[in-house]
């Protein structure tokens, strides 16, 4: 039992893995933080107790054995029992790290989460449809030759359209060398008709990416696989000789552009920016780039902080900045910015499905209580993940609220 | 009983300093073979600076603000468990030595040496056990119950035990001062001196327990002491 999960794990501790088990005081400020425990009451959503399950399977031993005191250890050996407790403390988990912040070390969950995803998916436990998605990101790249044709077919047709609906200059430029920027969109063209309108609307020399930014190698702890699918997105940027990478409005993607980057691809990135479409479009917006109309919108409408782009990006002002510019009647959440609630839909769980989705809705109803308190009409968010768990909580528990993008909003109010 | 006190005074002192010392390096080496994660695990906000990270880093683990924000109550307990202990430490380097010049400088004679040490003693101990006695009953019941292992049980306990024991000789013995710190000096020197009279059983208890958390203290949870700092850097990145 679990000893593929012991084995694959052990030999993927990093640094600060090795002294999580040992550090943590089980001091219990982490289980306040969980959006997961506050909403189902399970131990085993508890951040801390996640470590301390796999900190006990780890103590099993080869034989699957405990040795010694193990009364002391609290060891238990590896039942089945013990397994599904394992299970739903790696599953359940969006790696919102609001638990970091509540933790007096600031131990992550989150990381220990990704490690444990992998190792659990040798022992084939978890919804692998999250690592199927991540396979297809990586092998896009060798079938590109093959979809880019359709691919450039469909982005004409949608420039077409934007040319008669917005302006008829406007352009989606796809494969084009010594361009300023190459823009990655998302599966869909909800992400590329308000960056376009945005681009054009600026005067941004730009181009638009063949992949999407979204990696789901990442949500399962594989980074080999995620560097994969990463790679091809900065061997097009350099081989188009762009200037900056921009990411649209999706948080984990985001959150591997800033903080994973460097360590994939080192020098590789040397004169390129890595940029987020929302803190550009702020950009633009304060060097008088781009005019929007003020005080477009006065319907009551509130900003929810992505775990990635707030939390673990530190993307907190530019958004409201950018709300506050066409928006009248904005309401904050209580809590916000680095306290703010996981949506309960991150981590890749969107991904699994009818897997994980009561799980999901149950998880966000700490989300659910803090929009309604707002009185909010419309969730603005800047993240791809959060818009579609918003969504689903919208309809589950009937909200009757809209859910819109940071951009979304500043590319209705533009003045071309 | 008399080879088993002789044991606790003369030779497990010096194999518990051993332990605390050797462990401490070896925990820590240990940690250091694994690779780092090669990302930025940064939580914002944070600093822009190196420097200013740092200092974000030590004045959050000297102040633990991030915990009074989120769990006023715990930080309360913790944060004067925490100093109580801090003091206590600072106080009992009269044990070895004592900072002459200080009270020359202030012009304390022995008698209101004697009150002062007794007052601030007295103080930093209620400091440190009063909020043992919250940690403690917190342990059983809500969510704490779940994580508690027995481990936290033990430490506590012994830490109450070690307070109780230091309270009773500072507050109702009257330890001759001065031979104690004659008796403390030479074990450090390995000239070892007869244990004054006037410490009682409290002493022996008093010293096995500190001896037995020292050879505790690399191998359990008490090196967060030493692994917080590195994980504040590490999270602010």
């Amino acid at each position: 039992m679990l000893t593929r999960f012991i084995d694959t794990f052990r030999g993927r501790i990093s640094r600060p893995l090795e002294y999580y088990g040992d550090i943590c005081v089980r001091c219990g400020a982490c289980a306040d933080a969980c959006h997961f425990y506050a909403a189902s009451k399970d131990p085993a959503h508890i951040p801390a107790q996640r470590m301390m399950l796999v900190k006990k399977a780890l103590q099993g031993g080869e034989s699957g054995k405990g040795k010694f005191l193990d009364w002391y250890r609290e060891y238990q050996g590896a039942d089945p029992a013990f397994a599904a407790q394992l299970e739903k403390a790696m599953w359940d988990c969006t790696g919102c790290r609001r638990c970091a912040v509540f933790c007096p070390f600031d131990l992550d969950t989150g990381l220990l989460v990704g490690t444990g995803r992998y190792a659990m998916l040798q022992e084939e436990i978890g919804p692998e449809m999250i690592a199927e998605i991540g396979d297809a990101e990586v092998s896009k790249g060798e079938i590109i030759d093959f979809v880019k044709e359709f691919f450039v077919e469909q982005t004409r047709e949608l420039e077409a359209r934007l040319q008669e609906e917005f302006h008829p200059d406007l352009e989606i430029p796809v494969e084009k060398e010594g361009a300023d920027a190459l823009y990655v969109p998302l599966v869909g063209e909800h992400a590329i008709i308000p960056a376009a309108k945005i681009f054009h609307a600026a005067g941004q020399s730009w181009t638009l990416s063949l992949f999407t930014a979204t990696n789901h190698s990442y949500f399962v702890g594989d980074s080999a696989k995620a560097k994969d699918a990463a790679n091809w997105i900065v061997q097009e940027a350099r081989r188009l000789g762009v200037k900056a990478i921009v990411y649209p409005e999706c948080g984990h993607a985001s959150r591997t552009l800033f903080n994973y980057f460097e360590g994939w691809f080192g020098d590789e990135l040397e004169g390129i920016e890595r940029l987020n479409i929302v803190p550009l479009t702020y950009q633009y917006l304060s060097e008088g780039k781009i005019k929007v109309k003020p005080g477009m919108f006065d319907t009551r409408l509130t900003y929810h902080d992505s775990c990635s782009l707030g939390r673990s990006s530190g993307m907190y002002e530019e958004p409201r900045e950018l709300i506050h510019a066409v928006a009248t009647n904005y309401q904050e959440m209580t809590p916000n910015r680095e306290l703010n609630w996981c949506c309960g839909g991150g981590g890749g769980l969107i991904a699994a499905a009818e897997d994980k989705f009561q799980i999901r809705m149950q998880g966000g109803l700490p989300k659910v209580d803090q929009i309604r308190e707002t009185g909010a009409k419309w969730v603005v968010t800047a993240c791809e993940n959060c818009k579609t768990q918003l969504e689903d909580l919208n309809e589950h528990y009937k909200l009757g609220i809209e859910i819109k993008g940071v951009i979304d909003l500043i590319a209705d109010a533009l003045i071309v | 009983m008399e080879i088993i006190e002789y044991l606790l005074l003369y030779i497990t002192p010096y194999i518990a300093v051993i332990v605390l010392i050797g462990g401490t390096i070896y925990q820590v080496y240990r940690w250091s073979q694994r690779k780092p994660v090669p990302a930025h695990l940064s939580l914002f906000p944070r600093p822009q600076s190196r420097l200013g990270r740092l200092g974000d880093a030590l004045l959050d683990m000297f102040t633990l603000r991030g915990l009074f924000r989120v769990n006023t109550l715990l930080w309360i307990g913790a944060f004067a468990m925490h100093i109580g202990l801090l003091l206590l430490i600072l106080g009992h380097i009269r044990v070895v030595t004592d900072f002459y010049f200080l009270w020359d400088w202030i012009g304390w004679g022995e008698e209101e040496l004697h009150t002062f040490s007794l007052v601030a003693g007295v103080s930093a101990g209620v400091l440190f056990l009063v909020p043992l006695f919250y940690l403690l009953p917190r342990r059983f019941g809500g969510s704490v119950k779940f994580l508690s292992t027995p481990e936290d049980y033990f430490i506590l306990i012994l830490l109450i035990a070690i307070a109780v024991t230091g309270m009773h000789m500072r507050s109702v013995l009257d330890v001759d001062q001065h031979a104690m710190r004659k008796f403390m000096q030479g074990l450090y020197i390995f000239r070892w001196e007869e244990l004054p009279e006037s410490a009682g059983i409290s002493f022996i208890w008093h010293f096995a327990l500190v001896q037995l958390l020292m050879i505790y203290f690399p191998f359990g949870k008490l090196m967060h002491t030493i692994g917080s700092i590195f994980n504040k850097m590490v999270m602010r990145s």
